[in-house]
């Protein structure tokens, strides 16, 4: 289902050597993958790995230094961050942006007025935001402001926001960073039950427990490079992996 | 040839001068994130305290400017502590309508005190002038351009030198950070308004001594330059206003030879609105302390 | 992918929706949010009352609500791309000369109809905000501020040096007498009439706008555009479309103030302080709200006519000193305030200055 080279018919979302320098640093030098619908992907690595990055030149808030994005077999290269929306790709941010002067069922509504079903109503988009808030499990704080929420909820909140648009792939961005380990367990089964939906996911997330446990398939990057890539019990044991996340010296000192 | 001369001299004395005006209201943009609208009307203030001190006791402008300093600074300190503290962390634009509206009761105040006629602070010298082959030039403009440049680079050197200039710099980049490390932001931030409250009145008195004044379209027109230089010279950078206006100055005397009526200004609004568009961090310097530049 | 696939299918999915820029400015201001109805019949109310009472009042007084009416307009206008947008202009006074010269030189130089001559001054100004929003809309903070500051002074000088079409600093009279009028003058009572349905006009757009979907989509631009993008709003296009709106107002205003005045000069219709006045009605009403605006232009107008009338030459020292104190006081604006404290019970006015101290 993901295949670095010829990417098969029905891939999602495609990324052809994707490279992004800031100054004299590469962000992400010369990475390539594919999703297929259904499916959800998952992309781990250390902090300053790129993985943010790779969201954001995929969504159209970064231009890439070099490469391309296509969205179902559509150049979208450098489109605008609404074009990507209007293609069906949602994303959670990793800091969470709520629209702070807003109530969090107004914050949801945005997404359902402004995303692919345009001809909601706003009485309508407040309909799906109430639907949608109780999905993620923040219904009982819909008329909150967003800045009350705790950190997992503000997090649900964002994905509220961003399933709001209607996506058929969604990016998530480290939305569980920071959590316990009971709202990790809760986060797990909310991506399950949107995969179940029918949305396509790739999520990033530096907790790398979490993430093994919902990803049909796992892109490791390191300073801005895939080092590997395959099923979740594969890559794990790649020692290039370990050494990635823990530093060589373990790596040394558990092979002798 | 020689009017060309004669006009970017002219043009340089000037500019020195909306230097010494800009400077305050750049430094001021940059640390605290506050553009002060009442700028124009701290130099003309400064112009007054000296216009009287020249009249009452016959004091020479140049002599009056410890005191009109020191009389500014203070006026500055307290307007910074007690009203634009108060408001410092509400949404950007309060703190310009505060200026606004202090702008309207100094204005109107010096109004009522002094009349809204034209004034000038008549010194010996002042018409005179010496001639450096085709080109004169007076002794007063002379004198008070260089003083303005001497006064630009010391701030300079204070900003870069000095524990103040650092505890001013530092508040200007990250005051949540200044403040942990001891440094008491308000004071700070009293001292650097009360800095610039005295560098537009030193301005104003020489403005004073080489022009005429009032107190209704001179404040404006300073304020307004004031915001060209320090957009073209980049925020808060002290070398980048003087440079700023300089060019400004040579390019307002210049301009105004080679273009009829007022064509120079909108020449340089265009100017000003292009140098935004494709290079904010301005023309000639850097932007300082642009971690705190958008909020 | 062909003709007709079925809704729900892949393939329907596939299809991007393509939309007509027009359908997407319908689609913005279709609503049919169950709005609380009575601030609707309440301004109806105030209109029917105003027109009602007009019989009753003295010209002179007429004339002092007409400027009352227009700056209820141009406050609504500013609140528009400086409230709900957060992009705080302050060079909305180059719609308003740019529309008060549309009219006059037509009038004066071609014999145009002020019926005429009025919508041309409105496109006018919509295309002059298209044509500097684009790249200015861009910019932030202070340096937009900045930026539509120096657009309006520039254009005041443009105007002042075009002297052969516009008079220049010598100012442009519109013809209002015998078979020179292109349109007969209102008088004081004509313009009562024209600077309240002007203002009414305004104050409905925006409560309709703030309502609809395009209102949500201002407030989610001024909140964060990085989210805004996200989630499918055209940031760009959004912003472009709030300054061309509050341009078309301004622009409107102009041209009816023109006419009114007879005769004026550039340093007259392009004089910052109008900008200056609008900003300061909503900040102190309250931005980003119908209310504030229409109460911050309502009560500074008729406060800076008091004053004019009985505290003579101290009128603007105290006006300015005013604005101090409310800034200081009530730094979110006054509606704002009250809508918080009502909802919170904390009235204190010290609580509400703590706020936003050093």
């Amino acid at each position: 289902m993901i295949a670095p080279e010829a990417a098969p018919a029905t891939a999602i979302l495609e990324v052809r050597n994707l490279s992004k320098r800031f100054g004299g640093l590469w962000a992400l030098r010369d990475v390539s993958f594919s999703v297929a619908e259904g499916q959800i992907l998952g992309v781990i690595g250390p902090n300053g790995a790129g993985k943010s990055t790779l969201v954001n030149l995929i969504t159209g808030l970064l231009r890439p230094t070099s490469g391309q994005v296509l969205i179902d077999g559509e150049d979208v290269t450098g489109s605008r961050p609404w074009v990507i929306a209007h293609d069906r790709v949602a994303r959670t941010f990793q800091i969470v942006k709520p629209f702070r002067g807003l109530t969090v069922r107004e914050n949801v509504a945005i997404g359902a007025m402004h995303g692919n079903e345009r001809d909601l109503t706003v009485r309508d988009s407040l309909a799906t935001a109430d639907e949608l808030l109780e999905l993620v499990g923040i219904a009982k704080h819909a008329n909150d402001a967003p800045g009350q929420l705790s950190v997992a909820d503000a997090r649900r909140l964002e994905l509220a926001k961003a399933l709001a648009t209607r996506p058929r792939l969604l990016l998530i961005d480290e939305v569980m960073a920071g959590l316990r380990y009971a709202e990790i367990e809760a986060a797990v089964q909310l991506i399950h039950r949107v995969r179940d939906s029918g949305i396509t996911i790739v999520a990033i997330e530096h907790v790398m427990k979490a993430i093994v446990s919902v990803s049909d398939h796992i892109l490791v990057l390191h300073h801005g490079s895939i080092i590997a890539s395959g099923e979740p019990r594969d890559v794990l044991s790649d020692e290039r992996v370990i050494e990635a996340y823990l530093g060589h010296r373990y790596v040394k000192r558990r092979s002798t | 040839m020689g009017q060309f001369l004669q006009a970017a001299a002219y043009g340089v004395v000037q500019g020195g001068l909306l230097a010494l005006v800009a400077v305050g209201f750049s430094l001021v943009w940059g640390v605290m994130n506050v553009i002060n609208f009442s700028h124009g009307a701290f130099a003309v203030t400064g112009a007054y305290v000296a216009w009287l001190m020249s009249q009452r006791f016959g004091l020479d402008p140049f002599l009056a400017i410890p005191i009109v300093a020191v009389a500014l600074f203070g006026f500055g300190y307290v307007i910074q502590r007690g009203l634009i503290n108060l408001i410092i962390n509400a949404p950007i634009f309060l703190t310009l309508l505060l200026t606004f509206g202090l702008n309207l009761v100094i204005l109107n105040g010096l109004q009522l005190l002094f009349t809204s006629d034209d004034r000038t602070i008549d010194t010996s010298y002042a018409s005179q002038s010496f001639a450096i082959g085709v080109v004169n030039v007076p002794y007063g403009r002379l004198a008070a351009c260089f003083l303005a440049i001497v006064i630009t680079v010391a701030l300079a050197l204070v900003m870069t030198r000095t524990r103040l200039g650092h505890a001013i710099g530092a508040t200007g980049m990250d005051r949540g950070a200044a403040r942990l490390m001891g440094i008491r932001a308000r004071h700070i931030y009293a001292v650097t308004f009360g800095i610039a409250a005295a560098l537009a009145g030193i301005a104003g008195t020489m403005i004073a001594t080489v022009g005429s004044f009032n107190p209704t379209t001179t404040p404006g027109q300073l304020t307004l330059d004031a915001f060209v230089i320090s957009v073209l010279g980049g925020l808060g950078n002290m070398y980048g206003a003087l440079v700023g206006g300089l060019v400004l100055g040579i390019a307002e005397s210049i301009g105004g030879l080679l273009l009829t009526g007022t064509w120079v200004n909108a020449i340089a609004m265009a100017v000003l609105i292009v140098v935004l568009v494709i290079r904010p961090s301005g023309l000639i310097g850097k932007a300082q302390y642009s971690g705190r530049v958008e909020v | 992918m062909n003709a007709g696939p079925a809704r729900g299918s892949v393939a329907a999915v596939l299809q991007r929706p393509h939309r007509t820029l027009v359908q997407v400015f319908v689609d913005w201001i279709r609503t049919r949010r169950p709005a609380n109805s009575w601030p609707a019949l309440l301004g109806l109310v105030a209109f029917a009352a105003m027109l009602g009472v007009q019989q009753l009042i003295e010209p002179g007084t007429q004339r002092l609500l007409s400027a009352v009416f227009m700056f209820v307009a141009l406050a609504q206008a500013w609140n528009l791309i400086g409230g709900y947008t957060g992009y705080a202009s302050f060079g909305q006074v180059a719609f308003f000369g740019l529309g008060a010269y549309t009219v006059a030189v037509l009038m004066n130089n071609y014999h145009v109809s002020f019926w005429l001559a009025m919508p041309v001054a409105i496109l006018a100004g919509v295309l002059f905000a298209v044509l500097i929003g684009v790249p200015l809309l861009r910019l932030r903070g202070h340096y937009f501020a900045i930026a539509t500051l120096g657009a309006a002074e520039g254009l005041r000088e443009v105007v002042n040096n075009l002297t052969p079409i516009t008079g220049g600093g010598l100012g442009i009279t519109i013809p209002t007498f015998g078979d020179q009028a292109p349109t007969p003058y209102f008088g004081k009572p004509g313009f009562y009439l024209a600077f309240l349905v002007l203002a009414a006009v305004s104050v409905a757009v925006c409560a309709l706008l703030s309502r609809s979907r395009f209102g949500y989509a201002m407030v989610a631009v001024n909140e964060d555009q990085e989210a805004a993008g996200a989630v499918g709003i055209n940031t760009t296009l959004v912003k472009v479309v709030a300054f061309a709106v509050s341009a078309a107002i301004v622009a409107c205003a102009g041209a009816f103030y023109a006419f009114q005045q007879i005769e004026f000069y550039p340093t007259d219709v392009f004089d910052a302080s109008f900008t200056v006045l609008m900003v300061i009605m909503v900040m102190i009403g309250g931005s980003g709200t119908v209310a504030g605006p229409l109460a911050g232009a309502v009560g500074l107008e008729l406060l800076s006519q008091f004053l004019r009338v009985n505290l003579g030459a101290y009128n603007q020292l105290i006006f300015g000193a005013i604005i101090v104190v409310v800034v200081v006081f009530f730094p979110q604006g006054v509606v704002n305030y009250f809508r918080d404290a009502v909802r919170t019970r904390q009235f204190s006015i010290f609580d509400n200055v703590r706020r936003y101290r050093l």
